[in-house]
């Protein structure tokens, strides 16, 4: 039977597209299902390990436009990329299906990082008529919790800890209609159905919009409050008041280490702090990370936010909660990691009135279960661009790809200190939040755990691991013990790998691995390296002048050390301000090398400075002797500093050595302010690599200068190592998205490694 | 005693006192037949035979060496420590020491007068302790090969069948105490061999420890007891979680620690839970017996400053693990023949 003979029959056609990328956890599905709509177009689209497959059937010029559309039109958040795209069979579909995630074959996992609330949930959030009005957990396809819930991928609402929580009618509706924007958004919530908050503290038990009145009560009133937040509890309260602040740091233990403050928005922000372009997108990135920024003058802070600094850590609000207390609160609130000093952050509410009962006068809970932790990131401009110090909440897991693939997937172990673990395989590499540092075996406990985690989230085995060369480094001994072939790369290779894998156009380096200490190749204690060539093939050119540290690890907590190291290997005798009155029988046990190992560490020397311009003898926190030398020199800016000249010379094993000697009677002169001190110390160190780089260029011609490793978290130093090198014609380059410090490590194990294997 | 001296003036060990003859018998009796008096078995045989009647309990056997630096240090000598040693090595077995065996290897050219102190040290330890000597050998090593003297003994002792201690015996949720402070043997050793100049109120704490031992062995409850010599506290607590497979938590601001030894830590950058003590006691016991162990070694000269320091608990994150004085973890690592700094 013929019909409608004269109509040409529209040809249908079907073409299938495997995307990859960052796929999942976006609401890529859901836009592919308005798409194929928009489209007329029949067919499906299904997760598949990480990929989406996509299936579509209909007239030629509508499959063209649709494929099109797949990657321009695709979500904000999504980063799709086409890895198949083939003409296939049609099938006769009608209408187009989200199909039911697969499991089975090979994985292309992308698990997705924890995204700020969205402007269209915040509209929701502060609409008196949205039925989620003032509710903490709203969130849509395009924002709110992913890593911090993920249980096992592929992504969906059942392998999330949002399981528990049966979808109502009015949510089941959403989250079942293409053409709504909660379309299969897995953590979709509402106050009928989804997680509710509750209060334990002052003035008893309460439980939703009472919870966040009692919490802002208490914040009013002085209190200290533990909040859950996404990736585990804050510990909140005003951060204009000296006297909360300092009940918050006498009872957390922790008297000068600098805190981060949740501000209500940008506006209040510029209040307090002067902020340029960089650190203004900084803070508004969807990340929501710490950003360190200058503080104003008359910035009306307490002044135990960040004593003897210039800077402080600043935060936006990240999820809705967030946004309900610092809207409610209407000003600065100091926003501190729920821990004990060094553990990982705490996620669970009986933990947290365990561990924080002492220190938090109230507990504002909810009871969506965090599944891992992560702690807030924290970025520093420098240079013009934000620097990441440490991967969390919103950046992390970090994703990178390789120069090339790997013959067999690794787990890099990382450092001992800002821990981080990288799995890696094939061309890609994955990093973890930061985890702690590795004393405290809550740390330990955490690292054993994502390592065993990020393997089977990404379906991934490990063959080989990576670790440090230190012998007594936690992961060192775990990775020898894990009964797989392990293999130490060095630490400040490992930094510069990280640093040169980040830039993968430059071909040939001199990178300068200043940072605290790590073991070197001799068994001392390096930290003030310079290595000429590329990943896999570095030589160590270069170093400073080695010197012994009197009490050993003791000397990381107290610069005096370091202060007495120089001098004695200068041959000086110096007063150094807060050293203890009678030294002999430190300087008897330094004479003959009793715990007192060899260093070459920038920030031992860093450590010195700081000791001996008085500003900081015996440091509360890593990091704070260095730190205060830096501010202090900032506050310097302007006034000419006229740093003594430094030499590298060369030393037996033909490496340069840069003498440090000439820096301490200047340092140690008290007839000068501190301020004018540090900043020719900084100074001197600006032109010390300056000089080097020039030399080595001369060597090795069209040489890219990397700055990596914490010392080079020092934005002066960095900033004016880069000033210098300019005016010299050399380019800088510095980390982008991988820590400098050692939260970096893990990264620039694999990175290391890689050129290592496959050479 | 010019006949000890032949051909070397001062009165100072020869090689000819190690030959067997006339010399060496001549210095087994006048040094160490006179020096250990009624302490000495018999020393002219080679073996002696010594009673024991199997139902005062079993044998309890250990071994020592003895090398320590200097030989004499204050608070002790290598003399006094050698008898420590073994009898305290029998008394946290829980046994009662009865006899020693010493091997002594002497270095050519020891003084004479300082070898008879150190024995007459070693006489008074091993009286005060109730052991006898009950055999011997005398050796002479040539200039450069040993350090002065080298001590060699092995303990006789006898455990009451009623005394059940061992390291199986351990629960989660028992308590961990020491006797009293720790670190004092092993700062002021340091401080003798390095010559950092003396200091009078460090000293080391070489003691018996056998009233300790014999005031709490036959409690219900006590499960363990052992002497944090080498490696010190924390080493014993390695020993107890590796056995056991559970964690040590150790509590800091319980932990004895005396203001000279803390001081001289602190400085140096030692840590004082891995230098050794020679009269203390480390002992595990059930959470009800744990107050009457400490108030039976409280209400002794030794046991002053005894003191709960800690807990056995199911293992959590690290074998041992220290609540700091600060509120923070920290996991006590093993034992490093040379830490280096891995923090900085």
């Amino acid at each position: 039977m013929r019909a409608g003979a004269a109509a040409a029959p529209v040809p249908v056609r079907a073409r299938r597209w495997v995307l990859e990328g960052r796929v999942q956890g976006v609401g890529f599905r859901p836009f592919v299902h308005r798409l194929a709509a928009r489209h007329g177009l029949a067919g499906w689209v299904q997760n598949r390990l990480g990929r989406v497959v996509v299936h579509a059937e209909g007239p030629p010029a509508a499959l063209a436009r649709f494929g099109e559309a797949l990657v321009r039109e695709a979500p904000p958040l999504a980063c799709p990329r086409i890895a198949e795209s083939a003409e296939v069979p049609p099938r006769g579909m009608a209408g187009f299906r989200i199909l039911a995630s697969a499991s089975d074959g090979e994985a292309r996992v992308h698990l997705p990082p924890d995204r700020s609330v969205c402007e269209a949930c915040l509209c929701e959030l502060e609409d008196p008529r949205d039925r989620r009005h003032r509710y903490p957990f709203v969130n849509c396809t395009q924002c709110g919790p992913r890593y911090t819930i993920i249980e096992s991928l592929p992504y969906d609402r059942a392998r999330t800890s949002m399981a528990r929580f049966a979808l109502c009618a009015d949510c089941a509706r959403e989250y079942a209609d293409p053409g709504d924007r909660r379309f299969h958004a897995e953590p979709l919530a509402c106050p009928r159905c989804g997680p509710r908050l509750r209060w334990r503290g002052a003035g008893g038990a309460a439980e939703g919009e009472g919870a966040l009145a009692a919490a802002l009560e208490c914040l009013r009133g002085g209190g200290i409050v533990a909040v859950r937040g996404v990736g585990g509890y804050h510990l909140l309260c005003d951060a204009r008041s000296d006297a909360a602040v300092a009940r918050l740091r006498a009872r957390k233990r922790r008297p000068a280490k600098p805190l981060a403050v949740l501000f209500p928005d940008l506006a209040v922000v510029r209040r307090v702090a002067r902020l340029d372009a960089a650190a203004a997108e900084a803070l508004a990135d969807p990340a929501r990370p710490i950003v360190l920024v200058p503080l104003r003058q008359d910035a009306g802070l307490a002044a135990g936010i960040a004593p003897g600094l210039g800077e402080v850590g600043a935060l936006l609000p990240y999820s809705p909660l967030h946004h309900l207390l610092a809207r409610g609160f209407g000003a600065p609130l100091v926003a501190t990691s729920g821990n004990v000093s060094g553990d990982p952050v705490v996620t669970d509410p009986d933990e947290a009135e365990a561990l924080l009962g002492a220190v938090a006068d109230g507990f504002l809970h909810h009871d969506r279960p965090i599944v891992r932790p992560a702690d807030d990131p924290v970025l520093r401009p420098i240079a013009g661009a934000p620097r990441p110090l440490r991967l969390g909440r919103g950046t992390a897991p970090l994703e990178l790809e390789l120069p090339r693939a790997l013959p067999e997937p690794v787990l890099a172990t990382g450092g001992h200190m800002k821990a981080t673990i990288a799995l890696a395989w094939e061309r890609r590499a994955v990093v973890s939040p930061h985890v702690g540092d590795l004393e405290a075996p809550r740390a330990r406990a955490l690292f054993e755990r994502l390592a065993a985690d990020l393997q089977r989230l990404y379906g991934v085995r490990a063959r080989r691991l990576l670790h440090d060369a230190h012998p007594d480094y936690f992961t060192t001994r775990w990775a020898r013990a894990a009964g797989l072939p392990a293999r130490a790369v060095q630490h400040h290779r490992a930094h510069a790998s990280a640093l040169a894998a980040e830039h993968p156009d430059v071909e040939r380096w001199l990178v300068l691995a200043w940072d605290g200490v790590g073991y070197g190749d001799d068994g001392t204690l390096w930290g003030g390296e310079a290595f000429l060539g590329r990943p896999g093939a570095w030589r160590r050119v270069a170093s400073l002048r080695p010197f012994r540290l009197p009490g050993g690890l003791r000397a990381a907590r107290e610069p005096w050390r370091s202060a007495l190291g120089v001098l004695w290997e200068a041959g000086l005798e110096r007063p150094v301000p807060g050293a203890p009155a009678d030294v002999g029988l430190l300087r008897a046990a330094w004479a003959r090398g009793r715990n007192a190992p060899l260093t070459s560490a920038a920030g031992r020397l860093f450590d010195a400075a700081a000791a001996l311009t008085g500003l900081c003898a015996a440091a509360s926190y890593e990091g704070e002797g260095p730190m205060r030398l830096e501010a202090a020199a900032a506050r310097a800016a302007g006034t000419p500093a006229e740093p003594p000249a430094l030499a590298w010379r060369p030393g037996r094993d033909g490496i340069l050595r840069l003498d440090w000697a000439p820096l301490l009677p200047a340092l140690a002169d008290g007839g000068r302010a501190p301020e004018a001190r540090a900043a020719a110390f900084h100074e001197a160190l600006a032109r010390a690599v300056a000089a080097l780089a020039a030399r080595m260029a001369r060597e090795a011609p069209g040489l890219t200068v990397g700055l990596c490793g914490g010392v080079f978290q020092n934005r002066l130093l960095a900033e004016r190592c880069l000033a210098l090198l300019a005016g010299r014609g050399i380019g800088v380059r510095l980390p982008l998205r991988v820590p400098g410090n050692d939260g970096g490590l893990a990264f620039g194990q694999v990175a290391e490694a890689l050129h290592a294997w496959t050479a | 005693m010019d006949g000890m001296s032949p051909g070397d003036g001062g009165g100072r060990i020869g090689l000819a006192h190690g030959n067997g003859g006339r010399l060496t018998r001549e210095l087994v009796e006048a040094v160490f037949a006179a020096g250990l008096g009624g302490l000495l078995v018999d020393h002219r045989a080679d073996a002696v035979a010594v009673p024991w009647h199997g139902e005062e309990g079993e044998l309890v056997l250990t071994t020592d060496a003895f090398t320590v630096q200097p030989l004499e240090f204050p608070g002790g000598d290598i003399g006094a420590l050698a008898v420590h040693g073994t009898v305290n090595d029998l008394a946290v077995a829980g046994a009662t020491p009865r006899y020693l065996t010493l091997d002594v290897l002497i270095e050519e050219g020891l003084e004479l007068d300082r070898l008879r102190r150190i024995v007459a040290s070693l006489a008074r330890a091993a009286r005060e302790a109730g052991v006898r000597v009950a055999a011997g050998d005398t050796k002479v090593v040539r200039r450069g090969e040993g350090g002065g003297l080298y001590l060699a003994a092995t303990g006789v002792g006898v455990r009451p069948r009623s005394v059940a201690l061992g390291l199986e015996r351990i629960r989660a949720g028992d308590r961990v105490l020491v006797s009293g402070p720790v670190g004092d043997h092993g700062v002021a050793v340091m401080l003798a061999r390095e010559d950092f100049g003396l200091r009078g109120d460090l000293a080391s704490d070489c003691a018996s420890v056998l009233p300790l031992t014999l005031a709490v062995r036959d409690r219900e409850g006590l499960r363990f007891l052992r002497d944090p010599t080498r490696g010190g506290l924390a080493t014993v607590c390695h020993e107890i979680a590796a056995a056991t497979g559970l964690t040590v938590r150790l509590d800091e601001a319980a932990i004895p620690l005396r203001d000279p030894v803390r001081g001289v830590c602190e400085m140096l950058g030692y840590d004082p839970l891995y230098l050794a003590c020679e009269g203390r006691v480390v002992a595990v016991a059930a959470p009800g017996a744990a107050e009457e162990v400490l108030a039976a070694w409280r209400a002794l000269p030794q046991g002053g400053a005894a003191a709960v320091i800690g807990t056995v608990t199911e293992r959590q994150g690290a074998p041992v693990v220290l609540d700091t004085a600060l509120g923070g973890e920290r996991a006590l690592e093993e034992l490093e023949d040379d830490p280096l700094p891995r923090i900085c």
